[in-house]
Order: C-alpha cells, then sequence, then structure tokens
C-alpha cells in the first residue's frame, strides 16, 4: 500500500518535470501516456481523485466474486457423489480396486444424461400426448392373452401389460406429429436413438483425450518416490478421527504399492526363460480360446436343429444348452487363464491388463451366439409377419367391399372392431427388446447372487465356522475374498453394451440401467468393505484409466453395427412401432425434410449425398488425422528430450557439486587444460551410475551407493596424491598456443603462474 | 470476545509483532483471540495440554513434535509472542516482500525457514542430521504394525539412499532443501497428489 503511494507520488512528480526533461518529444509524450493512465488507475485505490467511489466499488466487487467462486468450486465438489465411500475404498483397497468404483461412478452419469435424453424426448411426449392404453391395437393387449395378462409369471417375463406399455417399441404411434406442440415423435424417436451413440461415443472419446494429459502408465519413476512419501503424505487439514484411520490406511497401502513396483524392478532377469514361459503361456490360452469357441459355435449349429424338432421332445438340458454352456465357460476360464498367467510373471498392473484383454475374447463369443440365436428370431418373426399382413390386407379388403355392396356408399367408416380382438402381426422389434431386458435383469441376479453366495456366504463361513475347524480357515483354503477387478469391469463393460443395443428397441431399459447402477454402487461398496481383503500385492492403478475406456469404446462400435443396420436394412413391422407402415426405418428424416423443411434444404441434403461430394470430404478426413498425429508424436517426442534434458543437468550439477568437495586445485588446474577431462572420469564414474534412473540397475544401486559412500573419500584422496606428483611435467607439455609464451619460463615451476587465478594449490608440496 | 482481546493487546506490541513476523493487524489480532480461546487457564500462556485439544493436532502423527516446535527449549509454556513466532513459518510468502528490504534479515516465512522448520520436526537430537533412526520413528508412527520391520528399515534405507549426497548415510539439511525444491514441481504437474 505505501509503495504503491510512493509510486503514484513519483509518477506526479515525473509529469510534472517531463517538460525540462532533454529528451526527445516522442519519448516525452509515451512516458507522459504511460505515467498518467498509472496514476489515473491507482490514484482511485488511494482513496483520492476522480475514480475513488468507483474503484472501491469495483474492488469489493473483484474480492467477491472470487468468494464466490471458491465456495461454488467448493459446493461442486461437495456434490460428486460417493466421495467419501470411493475415498474409503481406496485407502483400505488401495487405487486399482477403487478404480473400479471410479468407472462405476462415470458411468452412471453416462447412463442418466442417456436416460435424461430418451425419457424427455421419446417417452414423455408419448405419454403425454399421445393416445392412451387401450386406443388403439398395438397399445391393447391381444384379447387371446388377456386373461393372463397379470400374472407375476407372465410380467416376471415381459409379457402381459409389460409388453403393451411404454417400456418397449411397439407402444408408440406413428402419427407424424401428435398434441398440441406438434410434435414430431417418430423422428424423435429416431434421432434419440442415434444421437445416443453419437453421445456416447462424444463422452468416451473425450474422457480419453482428458486422461492422456495425466501421463502414461503408472508407476513412472520419480526423483524422490519414497522421499515424498516419508515426508510429504500427511494431509495436515484432516480434522475428522475417521478420515484420519482412513488416511493412515491409505499411507501404508501407498508405501505397500510402492514397494511392489520396486520389487517388480529389481527381478532377475532371465530373459530367454521368461520369454519361453510367456510364449508358451500364450499359446496355451490362445488354444482355451480357440476350444470354447468352437465349442459355441458347435453348440449353436445344435440349438438350432433342436429349434426345428418338436419342443416337447426335448429334455430341459437340450433346450437350455446353448445357456448353459456359456455360464460353465465364463464360470471355468477366467481362473483358468489367471493360473496360466502365473507362468508370465508380469508386473500385476500389466498382468490385469492381459487378463482383461483374454476375458473380453471369451465373453466375445458369448456376444456372437447371443445376436446369431437373435437375428434368427427376427427372421422367423419377419416371415411371420409378412402372411399375417396379406391376411390383415385381404380381410380389410373384403371388408370395404361387402360394405359397400351392402350399403351402396363410398363412405366407408373404418372397421368397428375392439382394438383387443385385431388380428396383430409379431412385433418383432418388442421382442428383440424383450429379449435385451430379460438379459439385462438375468444378469443383474446372477452379479447379485455371486456376491451374495461368493464373498458374503464365505466370509460368514470363514469367519464362524473358524473356531470349530481342524485347519485355519482365514490362512488356508477357502479364506475371504479378493475383489475381483477384471470381472467386474468386464461385467460393466459388457452390460453397457447390451444397453447400447437394446435401447432403440426397449426404451424403458436406459431407466432400468440406472437403477441398476445406483443400487450397485451401494451394494458392491458395501460387500467390499465388509467381506473382501486387500490383495497380496497391492498395486497403483495406472494414472489414467484409458484402458478401460479403450474397451469400453471397443464395445461401443460393436454395439453400434447391430442397430445402424436394423434402421437402414431391416424393414420395420406393419402395424407397431413409430416406423409403422414404412418401407425403411430413416425414411421418416426423408419425409421430414420434404414435407417439414424449406424447399432449398432438401437440395442441400441431396447434394450433399451425392458421392461425388462424401469421397473427398472422408479423403480429407483421412489426411487431417495423419497429419495430427505425426503433429502429436513430435510433441512427445520434444516432452521426452527435453525431460532427458532435465535429469542430465541434474547429473551434471550433482557431479560438479561432489567433485568440487573433493577435489583440489591441482584438479581443477586439469580439469580445465584437458578438454575432454580424461582424468576425470574414475572420480564421475562412482557418481555416474547411481543418478541413472534405469530400471534394471537399481539393485546394482543399492549396493554402489554405501560403497561408494564408504570409499569415495578415499579413492578420490589416493587421487589427488597421484596426480599431484607427475602434474609439473603433464602441465608443462600439452596443451599447444597459450602455453607457449610461458615455455620460456619453464625453468620455474609453472605452478605459481597459473595459481595466481586461483590461489595456492595445497598438495603440491 | 473480541473487543476483551483487543484491549488485552496493546498497539505497540502489534507493532513490535507486525515487523517480526509480517503478519497484518487484522490477522494479529484474529490469532490472538483464537490464542484466548486456547488458553483455558487464562494466565496469558499456552501448555501442551491447550494445543493437544485442537483436533487436527491431536490426530497428526507428527502432532507431538510440532507442539513441540511451539515450546523454547526446556520450557513447558509458551506466550503469545513465542506463538506468534512460530506461526510466522506458516505465513504464506509474498512476491511484493522482496523489494522492501535487501538489507534485513531474511522474514521467518522465507522458503528455507519453511523448510528449516518441517527438518526440525524429523531431527529430534539437533545435530543437523536425520538419521536413519530418526526415519524408522516417524515411519513406524506413520505406518504402525502394518509393515514389517524390515520393509520399514529398507524404506528408511531407500528414502535416504535417494536423498543423500554426500554419502553420509543420514539426510543433511542442504539435502532435505533439495527434495523440497524439486517437489514443488512435482505438485504442480502429478495430480494424484
Amino acid at each position: 500500500m505505501a509503495s504503491l503511494k510512493e509510486e503514484v507520488e513519483e509518477k506526479k512528480k515525473l509529469i510534472a518535470t517531463l517538460r525540462n526533461k532533454p529528451w526527445r518529444m516522442k519519448r516525452r509524450l509515451k512516458l507522459l501516456k504511460e505515467c498518467q493512465a498509472f496514476v489515473e488507475e491507482f490514484e482511485g485505490a488511494l482513496g483520492k481523485g476522480k475514480g475513488r467511489k468507483l474503484y472501491a466499488y469495483k474492488v469489493m466487487m473483484a474480492k467477491k466474486m472470487i468468494k464466490f467462486n471458491r465456495d461454488f468450486d467448493n459446493f461442486k465438489t461437495a456434490c460428486i457423489p460417493w466421495e467419501r465411500k470411493i475415498k474409503e475404498v481406496e485407502s483400505h483397497f488401495g487405487s486399482s480396486v477403487a478404480s473400479y468404483f471410479i468407472f462405476l461412478r462415470w458411468m452412471y452419469g453416462l447412463n442418466l444424461v442417456l436416460f435424461a435424453f430418451m425419457f424427455g424426448l421419446v417417452v414423455l411426449p408419448e405419454v403425454m400426448m399421445g393416445l392412451p392404453y387401450g386406443s388403439i391395437p398395438r397399445k391393447t393387449v391381444p384379447r387371446a392373452e388377456q386373461d393372463r395378462a397379470m400374472d407375476i409369471s407372465v410380467l416376471l417375463d415381459f409379457g402381459g401389460y409389460c409388453k403393451y406399455s411404454i417400456l418397449f417399441y411397439g407402444f408408440y404411434n406413428d402419427e407424424r406429429t401428435i398434441g398440441v406442440l406438434q410434435f414430431r415423435l417418430p423422428l424423435s424417436y429416431l434421432l434419440v436413438g442415434v444421437g445416443i451413440f453419437g453421445y456416447s461415443l462424444m463422452v468416451v472419446i473425450r474422457t480419453m483425450a482428458r486422461n492422456s494429459d495425466e501421463g502414461g502408465d503408472g508407476g513412472d519413476d520419480g526423483q524422490f518416490t519414497f522421499a515424498f512419501k516419508m515426508f510429504t503424505s500427511w494431509d495436515y487439514l484432516i480434522g475428522n478421527p475417521e478420515t484420519a484411520d482412513n488416511k493412515y490406511a491409505s499411507i501404508t497401502t501407498s508405501f505397500k504399492e510402492s514397494i511392489v513396483d520396486e520389487q517388480e524392478n529389481q527381478k532377475d532377469e532371465n530373459i530367454h526363460l521368461r520369454r519361453f514361459l510367456r510364449v508358451l503361456a500364450n499359446f496355451l490360452i490362445l488354444c482355451s480360446l480357440g476350444g470354447s469357441g468352437f465349442l459355441i459355435y458347435f453348440v449353436v449349429k445344435r440349438s438350432q436343429e433342436f429349434a426345428n424338432l418338436d419342443q416337447d421332445d426335448l429334455s430341459w438340458f437340450e433346450k437350455n444348452e446353448v445357456e448353459f454352456v456359456m455360464s460353465l465357460l465364463g464360470l471355468v476360464c477366467p481362473p483358468l487363464f489367471e493360473t496360466i498367467a502365473e507362468l508370465e510373471e508380469y508386473h500385476p498392473r500389466i498382468a490385469l491388463k492381459w487378463q482383461l484383454g483374454r476375458i473380453f475374447a471369451l465373453f466375445l463369443g458369448n456376444l456372437y451366439t447371443f445376436l446369431f440365436a437373435l437375428f434368427d428370431e427376427v427372421n422367423a418373426k419377419l416371415e411371420k409377419e409378412k402372411s399375417i399382413r396379406n391376411a390383415t390386407i385381404w380381410g380389410l379388403n373384403e371388408y370395404y367391399s361387402n360394405y359397400s355392396s351392402y350399403h351402396n356408399t363410398t363412405d366407408i367408416p373404418p372397421p368397428d372392431i375392439h382394438p383387443a380382438d385385431v388380428i396383430r402381426g409379431p412385433c418383432w422389434e418388442t421382442a428383440v427388446g424383450i429379449e435385451f431386458v430379460k438379459l439385462t435383469v438375468s444378469d443383474i441376479q446372477v452379479t447379485y447372487m455371486t456376491i451374495l453366495i461368493g464373498d458374503f456366504l464365505r466370509a460368514m463361513i470363514v469367519r464362524f465356522l473358524n473356531y470349530c475347524w481342524c485347519w485355519d480357515l482365514e490362512a488356508g483354503f477357502p479364506s475371504y475374498g479378493e475383489f475381483d477387478i477384471s470381472g467386474n469391469v468386464l461385467g460393466l463393460i459388457f452390460n453397457q453394451g447390451m444397453i447400447w443395443m437394446g435401447a432403440f428397441y426397449a426404451p424403458g431399459l436406459v431407466g432400468l440401467n440406472v437403477l441398476r447402477l445406483l443400487t450397485s454402487m451401494y451394494y458392491q461398496c458395501w460387500a467390499v468393505m465388509s467381506c473382501n481383503v486387500p490383495h497380496e500385492r497391492v498395486f497403483k492403478a495406472s494414472k489414467s484409466n484409458n484402458f478401460y475406456m479403450g474397451l469400453l469404446l471397443l464395445v461401443l462400435f460393436l454395439s453400434l453395427l447391430p442397430v445402424v443396420y436394423t434402421i437402414m436394412t431391416l424393414p420395420p413391422s406393419f402395424d407397431c412401432g413409430p416406423f409403422s407402415g414404412r418401407e425403411q426405418m430413416y425414411n421418416v428424416v426423408m419425409e421430414t425434410i420434404e414435407n417439414d423443411l424449406p424447399a432449398f434444404i432438401g437440395n442441400i441434403f441431396t447434394y450433399a449425398t451425392n458421392p461425388g461430394l462424401i469421397l473427398p470430404a472422408v479423403l480429407l478426413m483421412v489426411l487431417a488425422i495423419y497429419y495430427l498425429n505425426a503433429t502429436s508424436k513430435n510433441y512427445q517426442n520434444a516432452n521426452l528430450e527435453l525431460k532427458k534434458k532435465m535429469q542430465m543437468a541434474r547429473d551434471e550439477e550433482k557431479n560438479r557439486r561432489n567433485n568440487k568437495e573433493n577435489t583440489n586445485q591441482v584438479m581443477q588446474d586439469l580439469e580445465d587444460l584437458l578438454p575432454n577431462r580424461s582424468l576425470l572420469p574414475p572420480a564421475a564414474a562412482e557418481e555416474k551410475p547411481p543418478p541413472v534412473r534405469e530400471k534394471g540397475s537399481k539393485s546394482p544401486k543399492v549396493a554402489k551407493r554405501p560403497g561408494a559412500a564408504a570409499n569415495g573419500k578415499g579413492i578420490n584422496i589416493q587421487k589427488d596424491v597421484s596426480l599431484a606428483a607427475p602434474n609439473p611435467k603433464a602441465a608443462v607439455t600439452h596443451p599447444p598456443g597459450p602455453r607457449g609464451p610461458s615455455g620460456n619460463a619453464r625453468g620455474p615451476p609453472p605452478g605459481p603462474a597459473r595459481g595466481r587465478g586461483r590461489g595456492t594449490p595445497p598438495s603440491r608440496r | 470476545m473480541g473487543s476483551r482481546a483487543s484491549t488485552l493487546l496493546r498497539e505497540e506490541e502489534i507493532e513490535e509483532i507486525k515487523k517480526e513476523t509480517g503478519f497484518s493487524h487484522s490477522q494479529i489480532t484474529r490469532l490472538y483471540s483464537r490464542f484466548t480461546s486456547l488458553d483455558k487457564g487464562e494466565n496469558g500462556t499456552l501448555s501442551r495440554e491447550d494445543f493437544q485439544r485442537i483436533p487436527e493436532l491431536a490426530i497428526n502423527p507428527l502432532g507431538d513434535r510440532i507442539i513441540n516446535a511451539f515450546f523454547p527449549e526446556g520450557e513447558d509454556q509458551v506466550n503469545f509472542r513465542g506463538f506468534m513466532r512460530t506461526l510466522a513459518h506458516f505465513r504464506p510468502i509474498e512476491d511484493n516482500e522482496k523489494n522492501k528490504d535487501p538489507i534485513a534479515s531474511e522474514p521467518l516465512n522465507s522458503r528455507s525457514n519453511k523448510l528449516l522448520f518441517a527438518f526440525r520436526l524429523y531431527d529430534l537430537d539437533r545435530d543437523d542430521k536425520i538419521s536413519r533412526d530418526e526415519l524408522l520413528q516417524v515411519l513406524r508412527m506413520m505406518v504402525g504394525v502394518n509393515i514389517s520391520d524390515e520393509q520399514l528399515g529398507s524404506i528408511a534405507d531407500r528414502t535416504i539412499q535417494e536423498a543423500d549426497q554426500n554419502g553420509d548415510n543420514s539426510i543433511s539439511f542442504n539435502e532435505f532443501i533439495k527434495v523440497g525444491n524439486v517437489y514443488i514441481l512435482y505438485i504442480d504437474i502429478d495430480i494424484d497428489i
């Protein structure tokens, strides 16, 4: 404050005396402007001058704004759901287990947005502005099914009233506009269906990009990892005892993680044996994957044959063979892969990734069978639909001709049949939707049951039977379960894939998933904290969740394909859903462009879909991708170079300081004379290998350092002594030019001549 | 409470404290009211039990050592001046102070004084070196019995090996400063911390 006053005074004085200064006009004018601006700006701050009130007001508003921003940021952070729960899990189980829960929370957010889209733009308009239940055939339970429509068993199978409700595709009407607002439901349905994929794609890629910013794989070796952990890990702002307990656990876990990282770096490297074992392991796993793939194919083929036989002849096993085989594979293969993977001896983080990849390949087999079966069903229904459609059209024509011949008019009212009695086609989209919903529900049930039995029951048995059992259950065979990260993550990813595929045919599915994720979060957090123990070797998750995101992206593309194929190729049912009566589903968009938008937009679209325009656009995008890729690689390289330079600079300084402490003047003189420092390396070599950060050399470093410490002083002293002796001769003979003139003074030792600049070299005597 | 506090603290005292520690007037009066609220015995000094009542210090593994740092050698009571002198280490560094007075001695809240404060927390015997045993004590406090002794020993060895530069198997103050300086770089980059 006082300094500001002084400066303002100074500037004012300068303005007053500017005329007297012997400067050019230009310079004076410039300085004058500067000073005047300065005085005007800050005089208000000092409570003088014109802008005083305004300035004080501005300062107060600025302070209030800062406080408001800070409070808002605090509020936003407090709004992040489940943060405390996840921190608790993290401090007890490590960051890899917590990364699963963070992923789960992210999924919940994504699904919430998708639900908002679906609900707000499709379900709500139909419910509020569309025709109510029972008014038209597609919204009514057919007469034949009505007496069983309320049975629990039928409802649980999603038949009956469930089937003809907003949950499924068939309920939606195909009127072009509905209600007072002229809401275009079919268009909205199609756009939301495609928009779900677009939004998910955008969010996944944005998250991947943001994560890749935070550095690569976890376990970067910094310069002072253990020192930082020791001196800086406590959070001094903690005041709550429970939080303090969590922090203790988290510090312990963090030390354990670093120990694991260190152990991995110090392992003995017998490269050939390890490579051989890894190749062997991969071969075995490929064999088992191939075997399971063949088994699935065989079983699906057989189920197709069974479908042609009479259903009553088949036993329960034969009817459910496909599901049985798939569950068996899902239970047996992951532990098998894990056992084989022990041959490979990877770092736990990398082993987790391999495990995820392999189970992913296995689950793709599941997906293949499911889609195959579904596709068969769809084709069958399409066939049936053709015949019913023909029958309906024939019936309608008959009715019209009879009516006109009977009553002799051309103004024929529509047939007066109760909606429940109308002949209905098999709505294949609703059938597909029902399949997806059933699959999701059974998936939820299996997961929850597995946790209840596999974790909770097991923990109860181990805890309470331990009192009366021969061997120690807790340390020995069953013991407490560990949290299965890979299984859970893959389950989550595949579940989301199902949702993406099914959302188009069953709008209620997204809501169901939101509920499922919500309960999953609480249920699994509880199960982990009460029934599981931390892993034997706690390892730090990689800083970015990009691996999970990558898998999710892959699944997103895989689930996009069937839906897009359906929209483009398969004909919609003729009597249910918002696209009924049209040739293809996307015709809705064409109709909208023709009827609702002005003419020239139609022209624009026609031009835009011209192949001559699309191909160059695709080419341009490919080139842009290539260019951006090349640029990013260059940046990465530059980054690495800078890091290396920084590391080298640090090492240089360390060496120079160490050498300064240990060498004498003689050494320094020599250092300057000899351009390549050939006399120094022995001393520097002691220091250089330790600071160089190679992963493999950490154990020699551990051994060398105390050794160097012990011998360092000794060796350097020896060097001093040994180098001091031949010094006079060496110094004189080496350097050419500069030594020339003083070569005449060779008689008296050249020491003082050089030593003048640096003081007397001590140990020369 | 506030008015009672300011009448007990005289203007000259506030000025002296301001010069010594660099706190502003309002900060000093606020800290004085905190001092009096901690001082249950109302005798103008704080004892160790008064500090133990602060929850953040009670649950801190290094809490006892921090409390010790407030008390000068061998004494059991600290008055307001001593309290402020120790607290001055925690004041944030401001840029415009650098221009003030180049001849005056280094302010109490300079970076190296802060690091010296932290260093003294670990160096119990005040020999200006953090030895392996002192590190082991700190580790034991932070981690409890969850990690085996020999692993703790290796952690201590590794820490010394990382930070030690002159090979005396202990961390001197200069080496400690080096660690602190690198840490400042890392907390910008390493979002995890």
